[in-house]
């Protein structure tokens, strides 16, 4: 068996106790996972323009931002439920586009600080708009009719279903021509330029899909928690954790994103639930330790592991193949 | 109203570059952008204000406590996580320097809680009135210590051997390490130098802003726009700019309304950016050729 048949058999299995533990479990674990799909969908919009694009999006958490905010005023208004999530994808993909145009002409350092600029941006015109935003006040949602029991089920679901879209998109994109310019610019971008990648188009194309992904589960976690203002749906932190899932699960790769937010929400979850006045610490020494230990993620550290127990039991032939990948992987 | 406008902006401008200085620096020596430095304007806040407390100490003087304990964390910091990271990637030093700003605010709110606190003088709330104009004796006190401070600063970068060092180190490394300079113990120094003189800026803040544990926070969008305006690793240009930046968000707070000074200044850090990326006073991407 291949290895993307392997992982895809894996990835199905996975699914398939997913969809049937809402049945099992209590409200506390429906939270929390819940939650790892969510920050799942966050790591993977991230893992979309800094692992293809190479363009360090710190700010992402404005789409998440956007997203809520739309979901918001729209629900406020009236619209239909499935409308406003589309809204909110759509809203924060043409805030990327628009700001991306000029913003991803920066490189390196300086894209990194406009786009945390642009997240603090955001903060300071709905605090200032006041109005249908709710402005400092923050903002309710309208109350759903149904049984908190079906309810959370529901965003159960509906986090899970943005998860695997969001993962499908991130296989097809880097099986796609897209995926292949934006991984050319990422390494070289007048070298991209140069073999005819279009990399303004591409830039922007990537950042518009991280945010259309970001600013849905914005959406969805704002009908999630039925309260929203601009500290808790613009917190910068978002990005941050998204980042670290990936890094623990291993940038650039399809399922890496998603293994990372599985790892770090739940030991987080299971930490944090015995010290939650220094909630804010304990993340704070976890992203020293995860950066100063495992730099280049857990899952490349855990398959390398497995190849030397492998090879250590098998010995001869396959003890050679190792040495022969591990050379290939340190070069 | 024009001219007390332009006072208050005047006013203000020092501080806030001041409280640049040593972001702007780290970036252009080491191609760091510290996302902590907001933590040491905060914590140099503190200092001052814990001096007041005990022993009555008036919040200038308290510089000369806070610097030097600002310079060990910076130093400490610098040598012990930073140091390794700082040329592997952009993301491993963003993602190190946002949690080393999660552990210093939340020690700060375990320590002094979440609460609001400021520092009392025998002189805030007077003020010198030149015909029209109030000057409050905080503000102006803290205006001029704050160029003498940056100018001190630019001196020691200048003017010093071990200040040149710090700039050669800036300009080319492996050279630099020719010359007999050890580039670690220069990244040290910068980062603690750096830590100290923001430290001061927080000493002054504590007397012009509410202290809490995010005070740094407020600052830290402040200090993007500044750095950014006067060109990466340029004393003199973090300092002109944060005069330019006082005096647009005092004009945009009296003829917009105080609501409007942040947006104010976003849509000048953007229109920086996407015009003139190196700066009003920098070279073309200092700190890239830096990392």
């Amino acid at each position: 068996m291949t290895g993307s048949r392997k992982s895809l058999v894996l990835a199905l299995a996975a699914l398939a106790v997913l969809a049937i533990l809402p049945f099992v479990i209590g409200n506390y674990w429906l939270r929390v996972l819940t939650s790892v799909f969510m920050v799942g969908v966050v790591a993977q919009g991230l893992n979309v323009i800094v692992g293809f694009a190479g363009y360090h999006a710190f700010g992402n958490s404005a789409f998440f931002g956007v997203g809520a905010y739309v979901v918001a005023v729209t629900l406020n208004a009236g619209w239909p439920l499935p409308l406003a999530f589309v809204a909110a994808g759509l809203a924060s993909a043409v805030v990327a586009g628009v700001f991306g145009w000029p913003l991803l002409r920066l490189r390196g350092h300086y894209f990194a600080i406009a786009s945390v600029a642009l997240n603090m941006a955001f903060i300071e015109v709905i605090l200032n708009l006041g109005g249908v935003t709710g402005g400092a006040q923050g903002l309710p949602l309208p109350i759903s009719p149904m049984a908190p029991d079906l309810l959370y089920r529901i965003i159960y679901f509906l986090m899970l279903g943005a998860l695997v879209a969001a993962t499908a998109v991130v296989w097809v994109l880097s099986q796609s021509r897209l995926g292949y310019a934006l991984r050319a610019l990422k390494d070289s971008e007048s070298g991209a330029e140069v073999m005819g990648v279009d990399t303004v188009r591409a830039k922007i194309t990537a950042w518009a899909i991280s945010a259309a992904m970001t600013g849905t589960v914005g959406g969805i976690w704002a009908y999630w928690i039925t309260f929203i203002e601009v500290s808790s749906a613009f917190d910068i932190g978002i990005s941050m954790r998204a980042y670290i899932m990936m890094l623990l699960g291993g940038i650039g790769t399809v399922f890496g994103p998603v293994a990372g937010a599985f790892l770090f929400q739940i030991v987080a979850t299971m930490i944090w639930a015995e010290f939650t006045h220094i909630h804010n610490l304990l993340l704070g020494v976890f992203l020293v330790a995860v950066v100063m230990l495992v730099p280049n993620g857990v899952l490349p550290l855990l398959s390398r592991a497995g190849w030397r127990a492998a090879s250590a039991r098998l010995g001869g032939a396959s003890t050679r193949l190792s040495h022969r990948l591990f050379a290939r992987e340190e070069r | 109203m024009f001219l007390q406008t332009i006072v208050n902006g005047l006013l203000m401008g020092g501080v806030y570059g001041l409280a640049t200085i040593g972001f702007s620096v780290v970036w252009g020596v080491m191609g760091i952008i510290n996302l902590a430095h907001g933590a040491y304007v905060m914590i140099g806040a503190y200092v001052a204000y814990v001096l007041n407390q005990w022993l009555g100490l008036d919040p200038f003087l308290a510089m000369a406590g806070a610097m030097p304990v600002l310079f060990v964390i910076g130093y400490v910091l610098q040598v012990a996580l930073l140091n390794p990271v700082m040329r592997t990637s952009l993301l491993l030093t963003l993602v190190v320097t946002f949690g080393i700003d999660l552990i210093l605010i939340d020690t700060f709110v375990q320590i002094f809680s979440s609460d609001v606190r400021g520092v009392q003088t025998a002189y805030s709330g007077r003020s010198l009135a030149l015909g029209p104009v109030l000057i409050p004796y905080v503000r102006l006190a803290a205006a001029v210590l704050s160029v003498a401070v940056a100018t001190a600063a630019y001196l020691f970068l200048n003017r010093t051997r071990t200040g040149q060092a710090i700039l050669a180190t800036a300009l080319d490394r492996e050279a630099a390490r020719l010359m007999g300079i050890v580039p670690e113990r220069i990244y040290g120094l910068t980062g603690g130098l750096s830590a100290a003189v923001t430290g001061a800026a927080g000493c002054l803040a504590s007397t012009l802003f509410p202290i809490s544990p995010t005070l740094g926070l407020t600052f830290l969008g402040a200090v993007f726009v500044i750095t950014v305006l006067g060109g990466i690793g340029s004393v003199p240009g973090v300092i002109l700019a944060g005069f330019a930046y006082a005096l647009v968000q005092a004009f945009a707070s009296t003829y917009l309304g105080a609501n409007y000074q942040e947006i104010v200044a976003f849509s000048m850090f953007l229109v920086v950016l996407i015009v003139r990326p190196q700066g009003l006073f920098g070279k073309r991407f200092y700190g890239e050729a830096a990392s």
